[in-house]
């Protein structure tokens, strides 16, 4: 095991989850390999990366269940392998696949998890936040997926933490229990709460994070706010428009020195140079009688573009 | 330290309320005892144990006396630490600040008070029904025998929840791993005898026999109960030990 080395106790206190050069390995499988993030106190930071990234091993020893095999972890300025006590006071955690008492009900189960925690939350609060206050008194068993995972989050809240864990809160859920579950963790949000949250879906780092860090194969790849990570791919903007039929039926050649792919019904370029393109297209268009380009769409890179490039396996499928 | 016994206790509180909800699980752990040992109690009633006049039942009571407190103990905090594993609920539980301590001794007080009221009932209807009571100055064997039995049971109760693999096999597990060690060690059959000689040293090895032992004791005079009082403190040494070994939180 690595010795692991102090921290200056000023640059580690300014951030709620202060990670350097973090290391794990099973055996000689090495699941992290050397990771680098700081978690700013009040926003929403996503660990975004496809299964088997690494996402739920340094979720697990910033909660302190594992012991990493090197590097530096703060949390909340605690470390959380040997400080866990101290940090369970102030972190809440929803893990995942955890289950509840079989015959519990909703309010009580939150107010018995309440008498763990120095200072709770008040239980009608809690109830509010994650919108389960129309079935308090409801079996545990008998809520759907989705309240489930609500009650999760109230269990984590009960404590009133400082900072919440996330690990994959909506993988399997339905539309709509997703959308009532980000409205959870928007609520949540707006208490003041730091929160930490890992997942494979795209559109929920879009629409939760104030910035994100891309882990995959144990490395962090990228990490910024959503624009930067667009941006700093190095993506190049997209510029689509409905194929004219003149084209698809090889009347008209496609023009020179553009790059374009023609889908079927969608032709498609990228380029670095977003105005020149357009002009040569438009003046294409115009030569050969094409009209004004239907269904022209112009786009910076997105999120998706910058995930699937980096974990996607073949340049193709983007 | 006050703390933790207040969050204990609080837990304790919560499981007797969660244990009563559950209508199958506190019927099938109070129903069971209480009615073989009114059926087979029935079937015992006038007889007496071959050369002697000691009525049957007068060994039978304290017997499922043993029986019940074996349910309450061991097949009951077996299979729910066992299910509370599987769900995940224990690896919950590790998440919030509550020290294990407490959370398990709030398990465990549930758990005797439980078995107490079990034990109980046992010996109030076996008085009622069959007029079997504890002999005069009984009593100090009889609380001596529930404590050591509560011990030695609920121990072993959290040492077979950690080889229990699944939520559904949690409560046959436990019971076929003391049913059919019962039913050898004479429990349910007072005149119960004619073993091979192999297979009573095996019973005698075993705690069930020893504690359903330590009951009759309180109710006809017997020797000083020597071995079975080692019996069951040498099991429960190992109960612990293979528990400090092998309890893990989740699965």
């Amino acid at each position: 095991m690595r010795v692991i080395d102090a921290v200056s106790p000023t640059v580690a206190d300014g951030f709620a989850v202060h990670v350097r050069d973090l290391r794990m390995s099973y055996g000689s499988t090495e699941v992290l390999r050397g990771v680098d993030f700081d978690v700013r106190y009040g926003e929403v930071f996503c660990l975004l990366g496809p299964n088997g990234a690494g996402k739920t091993t340094t979720l697990e020893i910033l909660e302190g269940f594992r012991s990493p095999s090197g590097g530096t972890v703060r949390v909340l300025g605690l470390d959380p392998a040997t400080q866990a006590a101290r940090l369970r006071e102030r972190v809440g955690m929803v893990l995942q696949e955890c289950g509840f008492p079989r015959q519990a009900r909703v309010a009580e189960l939150i107010d018995i998890w309440r008498s763990y925690y120095p200072n709770p939350r008040p239980l009608g609060e809690l109830l509010d936040v994650v919108e389960l206050a129309e079935v308090r008194n409801a079996q545990v068993r008998k809520l759907s997926g989705g309240q489930r995972r609500r009650l999760d989050f109230a269990l984590a809240l009960a404590g009133d933490p400082d900072l919440v864990f996330l690990d994959e809160p909506t993988t399997g859920f339905d539309p709509e229990a997703r959308r009532r579950c980000w409205a959870a963790i928007e609520n949540l949000r707006r208490l003041g709460s730091t929160i930490l949250l890992t997942t494979h879906y795209l559109d929920e780092a879009e629409r939760l994070a104030d910035r994100i860090a891309i882990l995959r194969a144990g490395r962090i790849e990228l990490a910024g706010t959503t624009q930067e990570v667009a941006a700093r791919a190095g993506l190049a903007t997209r510029i689509s428009f409905t194929t004219p039929s003149a084209l698809r039926q090889g009347q008209v050649a496609v023009p020179d020195g553009i790059d374009l792919a023609v889908r079927g019904p969608v032709s498609v370029c990228h380029t670095d140079n977003a105005a020149m393109t357009l002009r040569r297209l438009l003046d294409w268009a115009l030569e050969n009688r094409l009209g004004d380009l239907d269904g022209l769409a112009v786009s910076a890179p997105s999120l998706e573009d910058t995930y699937l490039q980096l974990t996607g396996p073949d340049p193709e499928t983007m | 330290m006050t703390r933790s016994l207040r969050l204990a206790a609080r837990q304790a509180l919560h499981e007797q309320r969660s244990f009563w909800r559950s209508a199958e699980y506190a019927l099938f752990t109070f129903a069971f005892p209480l009615m073989i040992l009114l059926l087979i109690g029935a079937a015992n009633v006038g007889s007496y144990l071959p050369g002697t006049h000691v009525k049957n039942t007068t060994v039978f009571v304290p017997s499922i006396l043993a029986f019940g407190v074996i349910v309450a103990a061991y097949v009951n905090l077996g299979s729910k630490v066992a299910v509370l594993r599987h769900d995940g609920v224990l690896k919950r539980i590790k998440t919030t600040p509550l020290p294990s301590g407490a959370y398990l001794g709030g398990l465990l007080a549930s758990t005797v008070a439980t078995t107490i009221l079990i034990a109980a009932l046992t010996g109030l209807i076996g008085w009622l029904a069959f007029g079997a009571d504890p002999r005069p100055g009984g009593l100090p064997a009889l609380t001596g025998g529930l404590i050591l039995g509560i011990v030695c049971f609920a121990t072993l109760g959290l040492a077979i929840s950690s080889v229990i693999t699944s939520a559904e096999s949690a409560g046959p597990v436990a019971y076929a791993s003391f049913l059919p060690i019962a039913i050898i060690s004479g429990v349910f059959d007072p005149t119960f005898s004619g073993l091979p000689q192999w297979l009573s040293r095996m019973v005698a090895a075993f705690p069930v026999k020893a504690l359903a032992q330590l009951m009759q004791g309180a109710y006809t005079a017997r020797p000083f109960p020597a071995w079975d009082l080692v019996n069951l403190a040498l099991w429960t040494a190992a109960g612990a030990t293979f528990v400090a070994w092998r309890f893990r939180w989740h699965t």
